[in-house]
């Protein structure tokens, strides 16, 4: 073997090396994901575990800053329980809170749900630890070490509830929730099994652009959850898998998304949102207020996919304004 | 004193590897590997710059999706038979064209010895070049975040190419070492006789390499949208272990046949 060839056959089987090597890291002991490429969605997800059903996130900082929110802040009246947790835990949430990421986890099908291993949120924000953990210790509460991280439990006054926790995953973000899950948080963000090598959720996630507000996720864990009547439910399991967003400025724009099992299942539910809307349109005819958001609903979607879209313009929001300062000054 | 099969077919994987890796075919190899790499390339810079590069029914396809596609439309069912073809069916042709089989054959080792050698190399020089190709398709394609969901797919994949390479180039040998126009009559089985029988109804599909091979494919496509697209079009398939051992078979029983040829046919060079 000559040398060039000797030189070759290094430079493929090392190219192979390196790949082979890297996957065997990657699967088995897990790499940032930082490492090599940029994840769609915030850094929380980071903490879901992979057999998350659900996925919500709500970027509080936005929310909170927009032009919508200012607007019903100065119709809010003053609460006292507000400014009480405030005094307590140090914690404003308006102005603490950056953003928020929910996960729900449903047991498998025949398995009764766990409360302690359901769901998860996570909140990225400016947390006084110390004072949090004094708090906790004051009303009954324990405090541990789970790999590393710091977390407060307290036995919920129902039994049943199991366990809560908030664990300090990282020195901005707290995990909340039953002690299970905050534990798998705690894992998946150690071992890098996570929800972003759940490829469908992901795709979803990777689907969302521009909003401040949003949720996927399987849609047989939502409607098993939220217990539909028998009649409703059976119409449900068509849809696979939906996502939900918004964004909030000025206004409220947002769109809804289902997946269907198939092309014929979502014809079906085009059809039937089209419905839907046509009778809305007839109802919000008389009132110039409604007929203006009614409008802005858009059906669309092919194949599998039913979408629909709608956006609530600023002024919508002033004509409710002044709709409601009418009625306080009649009062 | 004549050597030994194994280590006469060694020295002739010695001596070919080198000639097969720096002939002029390895530029058309180059070629025809390099075009799905620029292709990944593209589609990393079209993601990079938020557009999808694949849709299906109005849904964006994941990387690991666009891979599946790269990996059984252009390997699998293009450079792979391709590769097999051009280099398979030349083992023996090109040393009767180049006048210098008379030089391995006067050697004191056994004929067939001299097949089997070259056609490791074969193996061996398309495995170097395909593989390594492959895998950076699979990194440029596949969002980091997917490789740990999907790396074993990326396994399985590498396998079956192997065995494509393998079970392709043993049949390609056997045309080479046998009949007259090789090469034409490799292009009729590559893009007459598999595309035409797998489309067709019945029994005949089970005389190409494809409907085994392909017959791999649901075993090692990841679960993303486009598996049921492709699944619709290979959705007649024999069983796993079935294909394996058809795969086997056809690898051993035509090499094995090829051998045969080369040591019984008188080869005339022409003056």
């Amino acid at each position: 073997m000559s040398k060039k060839t000797r030189y070759f056959v290094l430079v493929s089987g090392a190219i192979l090396t390196v790949g082979l090597g890297t996957g065997l890291v990657a699967s088995y002991l897990g790499l940032p994901v930082s490492l090599l490429s940029s994840a769609a969605g915030p850094d929380e997800l980071q903490y879901i575990p992979q057999d998350a059903a659900v996925v919500a996130y709500a970027n509080v900082r936005d929310v909170m800053n927009s032009e919508f929110r200012q607007r019903f802040r100065q119709m809010e009246p003053p609460s006292k329980e507000r400014d009480e947790f405030e005094q307590k835990t140090g914690l404003d949430i308006e102005r603490d809170i950056d953003s928020v990421v929910a996960a729900f986890m449903p047991a498998a099908e025949g398995v009764t749900d766990s409360p302690e291993r359901a769901a998860v949120v996570l909140a990225r924000g400016r947390f006084e630890a110390a004072r949090l953990e004094a708090l906790a210790l004051e009303h009954g509460g324990a405090v541990e070490d789970y790999k590393g991280k710091r977390l407060l439990t307290h036995l919920d006054k129902d039994p049943a509830d199991g366990t809560m926790a908030v664990g300090f995953v990282e020195a901005d973000l707290v995990a909340l929730g039953g002690i299970e899950a905050v534990k798998r948080a705690i894992d998946a963000g150690a071992d890098n099994r996570n929800v972003m090598s759940n490829n469908e959720l992901m795709r979803l996630v990777a689907e969302l652009d521009n909003s401040n507000a949003w949720a996927v996720g399987r849609f047989d864990a939502l409607a098993r959850q939220a217990r539909l009547p028998s009649e409703v439910q059976s119409q449900l399991p068509t849809v696979s898998w939906f996502s939900a967003s918004g964004h909030v400025n000025g206004g409220v724009s947002g769109i809804l998304k289902a997946e269907a099992r198939d092309e014929a299942s979502a014809q079906n539910l085009r059809d039937v949102v089209r419905g839907f809307l046509a009778m809305a349109k007839l109802q919000a005819g008389s009132r110039p207020g409604m007929q203006q958001m009614v409008d802005s609903l858009q059906l669309s979607g092919d194949g599998k996919t039913v979408a629909l879209s709608f956006s609530i313009p600023s002024e919508f929001f002033d004509a409710l304004e002044s709709m409601a300062r009418q009625k306080q000054g009649q009062q | 004193m004549s050597m030994g099969f194994w280590s006469a077919s060694r020295r002739v994987f010695d001596l070919s590897l080198g000639e097969m890796l720096w002939s002029r075919r390895t530029i058309f190899m180059a070629l025809v590997v390099g075009g799905p790499v620029v292709l990944a390339i593209i589609v990393r810079a079209l993601d990079m710059f938020g557009m999808s590069a694949l849709r299906v029914n109005g849904r964006t396809v994941g990387g690991i999706g666009v891979f599946g596609v790269m990996m059984w439309m252009l390997f699998l069912r293009f450079i792979v038979p391709v590769l097999a073809v051009f280099y398979g069916t030349a083992l023996m042709a090109d040393e009767v064209e180049d006048k210098t089989l008379t030089y391995l054959f006067t050697r004191p080792i056994p004929r067939g010895a001299v097949l089997v050698g070259k056609y490791l190399a074969y193996v061996a020089c398309t495995m170097l070049v395909v593989l390594p190709a492959v895998m950076l398709v699979y990194f440029l394609v596949v969002p980091f975040r997917e490789v740990p969901g999907t790396f074993m797919s990326l396994v399985t994949d590498l396998g079956l190419l192997g065995l494509g390479l393998a079970v392709y180039g043993a049949v390609f040998a056997f045309v080479g070492a046998y009949f007259k126009r090789p090469l034409v009559l490799g292009l009729v089985f590559t893009f007459g006789w598999e595309p035409t029988v797998m489309v067709l109804p019945g029994y005949l599909k089970q005389f190409t390499i494809a409907y085994y091979l392909q017959a791999l494919v649901p075993h090692a496509m990841p679960t993303d949208g486009i598996t049921s697209l492709l699944q619709g079009v290979f959705r007649e398939t024999p069983p796993m272990a079935v294909s394996l051992a058809w795969l086997g078979a056809y690898a051993a029983v035509f090499l094995w046949l090829a051998t045969r040829a080369v040591e019984r046919r008188e080869y005339v060079l022409e003056q």
